[in-house]
């Protein structure tokens, strides 16, 4: 059994709400385009992953998420000649673009108030991440957070800030940008357009570096590295128009003709290395922060589209509106029958399926859904 | 509008310079006449420049030119070595860059301008690139396409995020945009080499060809020591470089610094990128140096990991790679 269920019980609670949920959801469960050329994977609730999976159309899908149960479904971004062989043998044929931002990713203040530490053996809470635990002393921790309201509308506007940058200076239309719900605390950008489909681990790699700023030099406006830490600068004849230039020329409040007023801010920061670090800082700063490996991979495997997430019990969701999507809210579709669990820590309260819940180390009745929350997150148990 | 005589002289490859000759009726025998002895030294001439490492710079008319280019495809395909096929199509890839590059700058007829990259960047390479509507001495190209070319280019510089991107074009000066299709270029003339079917050779090209391929066959024998014992990733990258491929730098940092972890010294790592194309002994050393410490910030660079020679496509995983982090760990393996 894996660490991540405390009990038997709790693990077998869970997997019934999961199955109640593909009886009734399966409509939910999206069909993705060239079904037959990708690969599958699922996580069991006991057993582990298992990948190279192959299904010919969506019906064979709902028959395995039914039969098997899964607690997380995962399809591949990419597309194969032969999806079950082993990864060098697959031929592959390409994959879709995705981009993930998670509220962990944001450095959020709020992020410490809705931390919790758990012993990662036996799910006992702990004040933090130091020392035994309490009960097993073992020292392996495992970090659960309740995303926030706040955390929602900062990654909501990461995620609007990206789709500018996809479609002002990718060239990207919003009918080839799909924004998705990951089921627990961030949002995952499917990009269909199909020119983007075949660049490979380093190509994206560079795309990703674009997005968050990265390897950024003084060169994009045109400061190059002279002698003895000297510069010397020439105006592309590009100009500050758009992208990065741009928006570093604004922060800098130069332009073409600002050649004398960038040399003294230069001088003044101290040369151009020092000069390069204060760009860099500044493009870390605005840079959108996306989980560069999720990008990078051209072989990986994505929870999919209207499956649940094991660590919520929510689902993955596609979201039409992104300004009207309530992920704990929209997302929370298992059932709210009554049932009754212990909750671990002290004074919880979270919001979840309209409702705001106030939970205190103790037994409570809860919804299935807010139960199955909570107990994906290890801080309840089934009683 | 269509491209003239000049034009021919300075990009012998285009398809409308081949139907020059064509309409000549020319043949491989006609080669034996005394008027075309100027062309055949001339491009002998131009190949052993090549081989020293440098642009044959000289720019006649265009019949000259367009003869001139035959030749020397002929003579190369004559050495029946690799690495003379290699070394010959790069520099002839340079040199129509240079042109390509003062065209694109000097040029005023926007027309003839977007003819020359329609020809040399659509018809050949199926990039399309445009003249940026602003301003004609910018040029712009789809970001798809640049990350594509981009990508292997190891500077800073060429990283997207130090160029100017917008509504899905990454914009670019000449020089740029003609640097990002050098390496199309040398594998097209290449695969022109390669598929020359050549019979009936006048004598005299026979023996310019055995004089080119004594003088520049690469004087040592290149064996790859025991090559059961390197990771699938270092003997992929042996195998491409023993075939006179030009490698991408990150390959290249992944076997030096492979080489000098196991103990491999300075001189013998200098020997293994011998048959790069554009390998020049001097840089060689010193970036070889740089890696083991020797030079620069004195600091000794590491074998890069397997996951990051997988996101650069430079791992070729077997079963007998195991569960290994890094190449090196094949080696002890191994042992």
């Amino acid at each position: 059994m894996s660490n991540l269920w405390n009990s038997t019980s709790d693990l077998s609670f869970v997997r019934n709400a999961f199955r109640e949920y593909y009886f009734k959801h399966n409509d939910l469960v999206e069909t993705p385009s060239r079904i037959n050329e990708r690969e599958f994977g699922l996580m069991t609730f006991q057993t582990g992953m298992t990948r190279h999976l192959s299904f010919n159309n969506i019906r064979e899908v709902y028959a395995t998420l039914i039969r098997n149960t899964p607690s997380d479904f995962y399809c591949s971004n990419a597309y194969y000649n032969f999806p079950t062989n082993s990864m060098q043998d697959k031929g592959w044929k390409g994959a879709d673009l995705i981009f993930d931002i998670d509220a962990k990713d944001l450095g959020l203040s709020c992020e410490v108030t809705h931390r919790y530490h758990l012993c990662a053996n036996c799910g006992e809470m702990k004040d933090s991440t130091d020392g035994p635990c309490p009960r097993c002393k073992n020292l392996t921790v495992r970090v659960e957070s309740i995303p926030c309201s706040n955390c929602f509308i900062s990654l909501r506007n990461e995620v609007k800030k990206l789709i500018t940058i996809l479609t002002d200076e990718f060239g990207l239309g919003n009918e080839n940008i799909s924004v998705y719900f990951s089921g627990n605390s961030g949002f995952h950008l499917y990009i269909y357009d199909a020119c983007f489909h075949h660049l490979d681990s380093r190509a994206r790699s560079d795309l990703v570096g674009y997005i968050l700023g990265n390897g950024i030099g003084p060169e994009v406006i045109g400061v190059r590295k002279g002698a003895n830490n000297k510069v010397s600068i020439k105006f592309s004849k590009i100009g500050f128009r758009y992208g990065w230039s741009m928006r570093l020329a604004r922060k800098l409040r130069i332009d073409q003709s600002s050649l004398s007023k960038l040399t003294n801010l230069i001088n003044k920061l101290g040369g151009y290395e020092e000069f390069g670090k204060y760009i860099r800082e500044y493009a870390k700063e605005i840079g959108i922060k996306i989980d560069p490996q999720v990008t990078i991979d051209i072989h990986r495997i994505f929870r999919h589209g209207g499956t649940l997430n094991s660590k919520s019990g929510l689902s993955k969701l596609r979201c039409v509106d992104l300004n009207k999507f309530d992920p704990l809210n929209d997302a929370c579709l298992l059932s709210d029958t009554e049932v009754q669990v212990y909750v671990k820590p002290s004074n919880l309260k979270f919001k979840l399926g309209g409702h705001t819940f106030t939970a205190s180390h103790r037994k409570e009745k809860l919804p299935t859904y807010a139960a199955v929350y909570l107990i994906c997150k290890g801080l309840a148990t089934t009683i | 509008m269509k491209l003239g005589t000049a034009d021919f002289a300075k990009y012998p490859f285009l398809n409308e310079a081949s139907k020059f000759l064509a309409e000549s009726h020319l043949d491989v025998d006609e080669f034996n006449r005394p008027e075309m002895e100027y062309i055949i030294d001339r491009a002998a001439v131009r190949v052993e420049v090549e081989m020293q490492g440098k642009i044959y710079k000289n720019l006649e008319r265009h019949e000259v030119e367009v003869l001139t280019f035959l030749s020397a495809l002929i003579l190369v395909k004559l050495t029946k070595v690799e690495q003379i096929f290699k070394k010959h199509s790069l520099f002839e890839a340079m040199r129509a860059e240079a042109f390509l590059i003062q065209d694109l700058r000097s040029e005023r007829d926007e027309r003839k301008k977007q003819l020359l990259l329609f020809e040399i960047f659509k018809e050949l390479f199926k990039v399309e690139v445009d003249i940026d509507p602003e301003n004609a001495q910018v040029f712009r190209m789809k970001v798809t396409d640049y990350l594509v070319r981009s990508s292997h280019f190891h500077e800073e510089g060429w990283k997207v995020v130090n160029k100017t991107v917008h509504g899905g074009y990454v914009y670019l000066d000449a020089e740029e945009i003609v640097r990002l299709v050098r390496n199309e270029l040398s594998n097209f003339i290449y695969e022109k080499i390669r598929a020359m079917s050549l019979s009936n050779v006048p004598q005299p090209m026979v023996q310019k060809a055995n004089d080119l391929a004594l003088k520049f066959r690469p004087t040592f024998e290149y064996k790859l020591p025991r090559i059961s014992d390197y990771p699938p990733c270092i003997k992929h990258a042996l195998d491409l470089m023993s075939k006179g491929e030009n490698l991408p730098h990150t390959a290249r940092l992944m076997v030096a610094t492979y080489m000098l972890s196991v103990g491999k010294s300075i001189d013998s790592i200098v020997t293994l990128f011998h048959p790069a194309p554009d390998f020049n002994e001097k840089i060689t050393r010193y970036q070889i140096e740089h890696l083991a410490g020797l030079k620069g910030g004195q600091t000794r660079y590491n074998v890069p990991s397997c996951s990051k020679l997988n996101s650069e496509d430079l791992c070729f995983r077997t079963l007998d790679c195991g569960e290994i982090t890094n190449p090196l760990k094949f080696r002890r393996r191994a042992e």
